[in-house]
């Protein structure tokens, strides 16, 4: 059983240090698979080689049954809501939606651009420049880019950072709902609370390499603790 | 796709007044030199074609000038506003991105060149000459564009900030610049003159003295001044295919 | 002493015509003793060479050959006119025969002009009296055509910048 994301004893350094080591992970089909660990864990060094932004050393990725240096097939399939967090302030939401959609290739892109919008709730302030956004807005904004091709499976790097509860709980809902929908969703956090309430399945990573793997259930049984904190601690202390 | 790249960098070069101020500056740079041709004393005492000579020069420096320091930016923010990644992640190729950016700085160039024009035709009014004068301040200018430009994008790939790549290009176009500025002086050394036939900065001021000077406005008369400034660009897409391959290998983070 | 002598004088004569006799051609500038012309324009030199002798002459060449006085160099007529040398051939004696240059002058300056002419088996050229030549400089940069440009370009541009904001903020909606 490969998965829709299988990747295979990958690894990263940066110089003399570790990022990741040895990694192996299988994600299901229209799964919500966390991705959980401290920060330097190498969660955003993870999710840049399955991507296929960043070239690990060594092992093998297949996303959706593709090899992951086949960019082209890649990002047809997926969307990211990478750690970095650019945009191009001089753009309104609604033409920087619209840039996307051109190099996605959509088809009518005035009604992609007002759906997308509203998916994420900048219906009103599309004609907006960005340099006027709120972090959560901007936030929502990266969101609806990475929805732009209907992607089959969704990458989030610490997608809630820097959002107010109620920012939070909106994109969430919003994900939940595109999961119920057969969307696939690895999403990456440092905050098990987060990951705990959300997510079918945990994968826990600590130092470049796994830690655990299960429900919550699962990690609850293997760590001999119910407290979510204590779990966490446990997992990721050497 | 390299298209919407090269939409979007020529409306974010006029949505942030950036290439408007650029235009700007061109156009003051020119109406003072051509100012100066009326008015200074010495510089009027010039014959036409020595002035259009100058004036020439004055165009294709200070639209090089203009593009470097245009072309710098165009990687570089790509990485320092961290929306490279967002551009990686789309089925947009490398390559495309590259051609896009390309495009951009060669049609800031076209805009500065059609802001040159008119300044072109009217000190060349009388000369027999316009004709020749636009033709080839367009030709050597479109080539030293290119091979700049493709020289910029590729150390851009190498540095990803803009500071590093904007002071490297300076100094390499200043240095080619430096022996045009200095030309009848230094000239006289073997070496300079060695260093002359490969400077392809030298060979574009000495192909439109060729042409503006000694009348010689025919394309086959003009061949030999073009080779260097053609090897030139050769080389530096040579660079440029270098460093983005470099760059595939290292993928987005730097170490 | 007369008659004995003539045979040897004769001999002499021949063998110094042979050697050194000046062409029985005469070459001269019929333009006006100093010509002058803006740089960048064309004028035109024309000249003249006779045979005075009472024998046609073969081969003759005729070219133009001008000196910059200010340089105290003469000039690679290359670039100043298209013809430099004019192949005449055989004039017959007494015959006049009109040459005329187009000169193209390329760079300002103070120059002489002279006309050459050569024949088969001749040791000696003969040469023109020369005719000066100047090429004034170009200096008339209309300021009725520069200035609307300097000063307008600019102010145009500023114009339609203006222009462009304003359009461009009334098509971004403020918060
Ligand atoms: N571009 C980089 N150069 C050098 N080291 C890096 C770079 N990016 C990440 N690292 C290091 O790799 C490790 C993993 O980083 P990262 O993948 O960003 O972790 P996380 O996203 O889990 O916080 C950290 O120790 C970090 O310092
Ligand atoms: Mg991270």
């Amino acid at each position: 059983m490969a998965g829709v994301i299988s990747a295979r004893a990958i690894s990263k350094s940066y110089g003399d240090r570790k990022a990741v080591d040895g990694l192996d992970l299988a994600v299901e089909g229209g799964a919500f698979f966390g991705f959980l660990g401290p920060n330097g864990a190498g969660k955003t060094t993870t999710i840049r080689m399955l991507t296929g932004v960043l070239r690990p050393d060594s092992g093998t990725i297949t996303i959706d049954g593709h090899d992951s240096r086949d960019r082209q097939h890649i990002a047809s399939v997926i969307g990211v809501v990478p750690e970095s967090r650019g945009f191009y302030d001089w753009m309104s939401g609604e033409e920087y939606l619209d840039f996307f959609a051109a190099l996605y290739r959509i088809g009518d892109r005035a009604r992609a651009v007002r759906q997308l919008l509203a998916d994420v709730g900048l219906a009103d302030r599309g004609g907006t420049a960005i340099g006027t956004y709120s972090r959560g807005m901007k936030q929502r904004l990266g969101l609806a880019r990475a929805l732009v091709n209907s992607p089959r499976v969704l990458f989030l790097d610490e997608p809630t950072l820097g959002l107010d509860p109620q920012g939070q709980e909106d994109v969430q809902q919003l994900l939940k709902r595109l999961n119920e929908g057969g969307v696939t969703v690895f999403y990456s956090s440092h905050l098990l609370h987060e990951v705990a309430h959300l997510c079918s399945v945990i994968a826990v990573i600590n130092r470049g390499r796994l830690a655990a793997v299960g429900t919550l259930a699962e990690l609850q049984r293997q760590t001999d603790s119910e407290d979510l904190r204590d779990i966490f601690m446990a997992l990721t202390n050497d | 796709m390299y298209r919407f790249i090269w939409l979007k960098d020529l409306k974010a070069a006029v949505h942030t007044w950036k290439g408007l101020v650029w235009l700007l500056v061109t156009a003051l740079i020119f109406s003072a030199a051509s100012y100066l041709f009326l008015t200074n004393r010495e510089l009027s005492l010039l014959d036409q074609t020595e002035m259009l000579w100058l004036l020439g020069k004055v165009i294709i420096g200070a639209a090089l000038l203009v593009t470097v320091i245009d072309a710098s930016s165009l990687i570089t923010a790509e990485f320092e506003n961290e929306t490279i990644e967002s551009l990686l992640l789309s089925p947009l190729s490398l390559g495309g991105l590259v051609l896009g950016k390309l495009l951009a700085a060669l049609t800031t160039w076209l805009v500065v060149y059609a802001a040159a024009a008119p300044y072109m035709v009217v000190t060349a009014a009388g000369s027999r000459l316009t004709g020749a004068f636009l033709v080839y301040v367009g030709l050597f200018g479109t080539l030293a564009v290119l091979g700049f430009t493709l020289l910029v994008l590729a150390v851009s790939f190498f540095y990803r900030s803009l500071r590093n790549t904007l002071t490297t290009s300076l100094v390499i176009l200043l240095a080619l610049a430096l022996p045009a500025l200095f030309s009848p002086v230094l000239k006289t050394s073997t070496l300079a003159r060695i260093a002359g036939v490969a400077n392809p900065l030298d060979s574009i001021f000495a192909g439109l003295d060729n042409v503006l000077v000694d009348y010689h406005t025919g394309l086959a008369a003009n061949l030999g001044f073009l080779v260097p400034v053609l090897v030139f660009c050769v080389l530096a897409l040579g660079f440029l295919m270098l460093s983005v391959r470099a760059f595939q290998r290292r993928g987005i983070a730097k170490d | 002493m007369r008659r004995n002598l003539l045979p040897l004088v004769l001999v002499a004569g021949i063998l110094y015509a042979q050697a050194s006799t000046p062409l029985p051609l005469v070459v001269s500038i019929r333009s006006e003793r100093a010509l002058s012309g803006v740089a960048g324009e064309y004028i035109t030199l024309e000249a003249e060479v006779v045979n005075v002798g009472t024998q046609p002459i073969n081969s003759v060449t005729t070219y133009l050959s001008l000196v910059d006085v200010g340089a105290r160099m003469p000039v690679d007529l290359e670039d100043w006119s298209a013809e430099k040398g004019l192949f005449i051939g055989t004039i017959t004696a007494g015959e006049t025969l009109p040459l005329v240059w187009k000169v193209h002058l390329i760079r300002s300056g103070d120059y002489t002009a002279s006309v050459v002419a050569e024949a088969d088996g001749a040791d000696l050229p003969v040469v023109s009296r020369v005719t000066y030549l100047k090429a004034l400089p170009k200096r008339n940069l209309n300021p009725g055509n520069v200035l609307p440009v300097a000063l307008g370009e600019p102010i145009l541009l500023v114009f339609g910048f203006l222009l462009l904001r304003f359009w461009r903020t009334r098509k971004l909606r403020p918060d």
